[in-house]
């Protein structure tokens, strides 16, 4: 890269800086059970006091026909047409680690707001709402069982 | 492309990808034959509340119900942490045992759809049912090709054993073949996301709280009126979430139900995409009814069979296919040979040619005749043409005439070599088209066309002496053609007959030796056979075959013909020398346009002579009694009427319906056969006009004089032996 540019990226960084101090990085650790299926869809997403939905985190398995299993979020984020924008990857096999990191505002931790997994598998039975975690700073660090596939789930603030 | 080349290619390359589809597709046909005798299936007429209703009396938190498409019943439920999946007995909600979706290691369906490559493999294996589709649309092209139309279709398959076993899989599984590479194309449309099943949004509906308990499942109305057979799943409403609904999945949509008040709050049809992909799912996977997961299992396995018959076919082709050695390059050759061959055996003469002209010096390119061209460096060029049945053209040459007719002249001669029999009335008939055309055409000769009779190799030679008188260059033209693959065959019985004029007769029966399965297969020792086909005898000091009709099937279990001594015949004199147990080197030529089409209709047989050799052998196999009658001409009844023994025993077994024998020489012995027809005329007007097929052998004068006969008696019909002949219903076997 040339010099300017690296100038012009150092100047951009440090003028974005000030915007991130009322936000923190939130870091979502999910460890799957071995449940002897394929690759888990997983859908990590934010709900607000009412239960409604606030916004998508990260969505595992890219195939749209298999979204509708992840019932929950599927319904719940039918009027966000942008939840798939930038927050997708691949599905999660048994057994494995899905670690995400998303941006979140200061003002949702501590106010009500839940983080909520559903997760589906081939030929397995569909499961919403797999997690609940209520987004408190009490439950950071707190591993928490899945109902179906995942072993345990816990978030991180920085 | 023709298909042949396309199905040949694509079975070669991809189709070895296919066997593993098929062997996996063939794996997974087991999990729903197991699957229908793990539980019984629900009464397609019982209604879900009722269902619902004994579930939830015995499975407590009972969260959803699916009603396989095997039509037994499963319940998801909780058991404290521990999922489960039970199947239940729809009679009384019964707990019967754990349900798992498959018995089979995951990664057999993952090799089945993705080659265990992920997404990437996804798209391979949806290219491979493409492929397979394709295979099975060339090969239904060429299988009416080679049947000779769909009425054909379920006749007798001829050829080598892997040909037969190709052809006859083929006829069987094509279809399902067929329809289980369009249904994975169906549905890897949707999986790699070029179709939307279903773009709408779930509608957003919540139970009504009111204060009042849940209503049961089996008041709800919408599952009262809703019979099992039309239940895809049910979930019921969670105990955590107050607004929850019911959620019924049916083969016509999905409704959402209030848990409170049981109203139906929403209501989505399933698309027509969805409806396509579900009936996509059902028959590809067998997953309904087990007997059809049976029928794919075995078509799934018989791309192996496919694909290995194929490759034999392939391999056999390959070595039989006509193989020039020492071509030059054809903008460097300055002799250029076209040939149009039937059988094969043209091109053996267009290697000798090569040979010695290579031999001189010349660059010499040998290639079809379809391909004809001349080049800057091209300073003759041979013709050597084949005529095939009555003066057609080969059929790979078929489109050459119109191709050279279409050429402007150039300077370089074009001399033109016929290959014919002139017991048919045009002789080189193809070779003379050729000539004229080219001559027409304004291209100068070398030579005059001449014509090669019988693939004579001494006039084949003597054209070499007038062709190096041409060239002014030393050249000769030794000829020795290339015979398929012989069986020695043993006499085993002879019948003989005086004959008529010394000309002794007789029938010659002989046993093949044992061949193994594997000689079979790769096409070695004696081809498969029926009656009416023809054995190629190479008789000691010639090299040039001479062909017998079949008296015999292969189902007879010995090879049979009738040999008249011919005056000075090199092979009549041969056969009517063998004593018991000597032996001779044959082959089999399948005779395939004078074979017996499978059908119940009458059959009109009509011989001369040893001309009956091949009628008899008809007969003799007409083990399903359908009406054939034979009309028999010969000149003395106590010296040339061959099978006549056996003929009158089919006659009383009812394997010969009716038998009419005239001899012409004898007083009163009726004449010629075609008398006989003539007298008969109203009765061979009846069995044509039901349907009968008829079959003429023996010389061709006679031939001749039964085609006019019959002309003249078919007169009233509107039908003459050409009409019957374009209908398939008219053959002839001459010599």
């Amino acid at each position: 890269m040339s010099k300017p540019l690296l100038t012009i990226l150092a100047t951009a960084c440090a003028l974005a800086l000030p915007a991130l101090a009322h936000s923190r990085p939130l870091t979502l650790t999910a460890q799957l059970k071995n449940y002897g299926g394929d690759g888990a869809y997983l859908a990590a997403y934010l709900t607000d006091a009412k239960g409604a939905y606030v916004r998508t985190l990260w969505v595992a398995g890219g195939k749209a026909k298999y979204h509708k299993h992840l019932s929950d979020w599927s319904r719940l984020s039918a009027g966000d047409a942008k939840r798939l924008d930038g927050v997708t990857g691949a599905s999660v096999g048994a057994g494995r680690t899905l670690k995400v990191t998303a941006d979140l505002a200061d003002a949702l931790i501590d106010a009500g707001y839940e983080i909520r997994i559903d997760a589906a598998v081939e030929d397995m039975r569909d499961s919403p709402s797999e997690v609940r975690i209520p987004l408190s700073k009490a439950n950071v660090g707190k591993p928490q069982a899945g109902k179906q596939y995942i072993q345990s789930v816990t978030f991180q603030l920085q | 492309m023709s298909w042949k080349v396309i199905h040949r290619w694509l079975g070669l390359t991809v189709g070895t990808l296919a066997v593993v589809l098929g062997i996996t597709g063939s794996v997974l046909a087991i999990d729903p034959v197991q699957q229908a005798w793990q539980a019984p299936a629900a009464p397609g007429d019982l209604p879900v509340a009722t269902l619902v209703e004994r579930v939830t009396r015995t499975v407590p938190g009972a969260e959803e119900i699916r009603h396989l498409p095997s039509g037994a019943i499963v319940v998801f439920s909780f058991a404290g942490d521990q999922p489960q999946a039970q199947y239940v007995d729809p009679a009384d909600g019964r707990v019967l045992g754990a349900w798992q979706a498959s018995a089979l290691p995951r990664w057999v369906k993952n090799l089945h759809r993705s080659l265990l490559l992920g997404d990437a493999g996804r798209w391979g294996a949806a290219s491979i049912a493409l492929v397979m589709g394709v295979l099975c649309v060339s090969a239904l092209v060429l299988l009416l090709r080679r049947m000779g139309g769909w009425r054909q279709l379920a006749a007798r398959v001829r050829g080598s054993l892997a040909q037969r076993i190709h052809v006859v899989a083929g006829r069987v599984v094509l279809a399902v073949l067929c329809l289980t590479s369009l249904t994975a194309l169906t549905m890897s449309a949707s999986t790699l996301g070029l179709v939307e099943l279903d773009t709408r949004a779930e509608p957003e509906v919540l139970s009504v709280l009111t204060g009042q308990p849940d209503l049961p499942g089996a008041q709800l109305a919408a599952l009262q009126s809703l019979a099992v057979q039309d239940l895809r799943k049910l979930n019921f409403p969670g105990p955590t979430d107050p607004e929850d609904t019911w959620n019924v999945a049916t083969a016509q949509g999905q409704g959402w139900i209030d848990r409170y008040s049981g109203q139906m709050l929403a209501w989505q049809d399933a698309t027509l995409a969805q409806r396509v992909y579900d009936w996509a799912v059902v028959l590809h996977t067998g997953e309904a009814s087990w007997p059809w997961a049976v029928v794919l299992g075995l078509v799934g396995a018989s791309v192996l069979l496919f694909w290995l018959s194929g490759v034999v076919i392939w391999w056999q082709a390959r070595s039989q296919a006509p193989h020039i050695t020492g071509n030059s390059p054809l903008a460097q050759a300055d002799v250029l040979i076209f040939v149009a061959s039937e059988g094969g055996s043209t091109w053996g003469f267009a290697q000798t040619l090569q040979d010695a002209l290579s031999q001189g010096g010349h660059r010499v390119y040998t290639s079809a005749l379809e391909n004809f061209e001349t080049t800057a460096a091209t300073r003759q060029v041979f013709v050597l043409a084949a005529t095939y049945g009555e003066g057609q053209a080969p059929a790979h040459a078929s489109r050459a005439l119109e191709h050279i007719a279409r050429l402007s002249a150039s300077a370089v001669p074009v001399t033109v070599l016929g290959f014919g029999d002139r017991q048919f009335p045009a002789f080189c008939a193809f070779a003379v088209a050729l000539d004229q055309t080219l001559r027409a055409q304004g291209w100068p000769a070398l030579l005059p066309l001449e014509c090669i009779h019988q693939q004579s190799g001494q006039q084949f030679a003597l054209w070499g002496v007038a062709l190096a008188q041409a060239l002014g260059e030393p050249l000769v033209l030794e000829h020795v053609p290339r015979v398929p693959p012989t069986a020695t065959l043993t006499l085993m019985a002879r019948q003989d007959y005086p004959g008529v004029t010394g000309q002794a007769t007789a029938i010659l029966r002989f046993a093949w030796p044992a061949q193994g399965p594997g000689a079979r297969l790769r096409g070695h020792g004696l081809a498969r056979f029926a009656a009416g086909d023809l054995l190629g005898i190479v008789p000691p000091g010639s090299a040039v075959p001479r062909y017998y009709s079949l008296a015999s099937g292969w189902e007879d279990g010995f090879v049979e013909i009738c040999v008249r001594q011919m005056p000075g015949g090199l092979c009549s004199t041969h056969l009517l020398g063998l004593q018991m147990g000597d032996s001779i080197t044959a082959f089999v030529r399948s005779n395939p346009g004078f074979a017996l089409p499978r059908t119940r209709r009458p059959v009109l047989l009509i011989g001369a002579g040893t001309g009956v050799a091949p009628l008899a052998g008809f007969i003799r196999r007409n083990d399903r009694r359908r009406p054939m009658h034979l009309y028999f001409g010969g000149r003395d009844p106590a010296r040339d009427f061959y099978f006549g023994p056996d003929i009158q025993r089919w006659l009383g077994e009812g394997r010969l319906a009716t038998l009419e024998t005239v001899f012409s020489r004898v007083p009163d012995g009726g004449g010629y056969v075609q008398d006989a027809l003539r007298r008969d005329a109203e009765r061979v007007r009846g069995l044509v006009a039901q349907g009968a097929i008829v079959r003429v052998c023996g010389s061709r004068a006679m031939a001749q004089g039964v085609a006019e006969t019959l002309d003249m008696v078919l007169a009233p019909l509107q039908l003459s032996v050409s009409t019957l002949k374009a209908k398939e219903r008219y053959a002839e076997d001459v010599f």
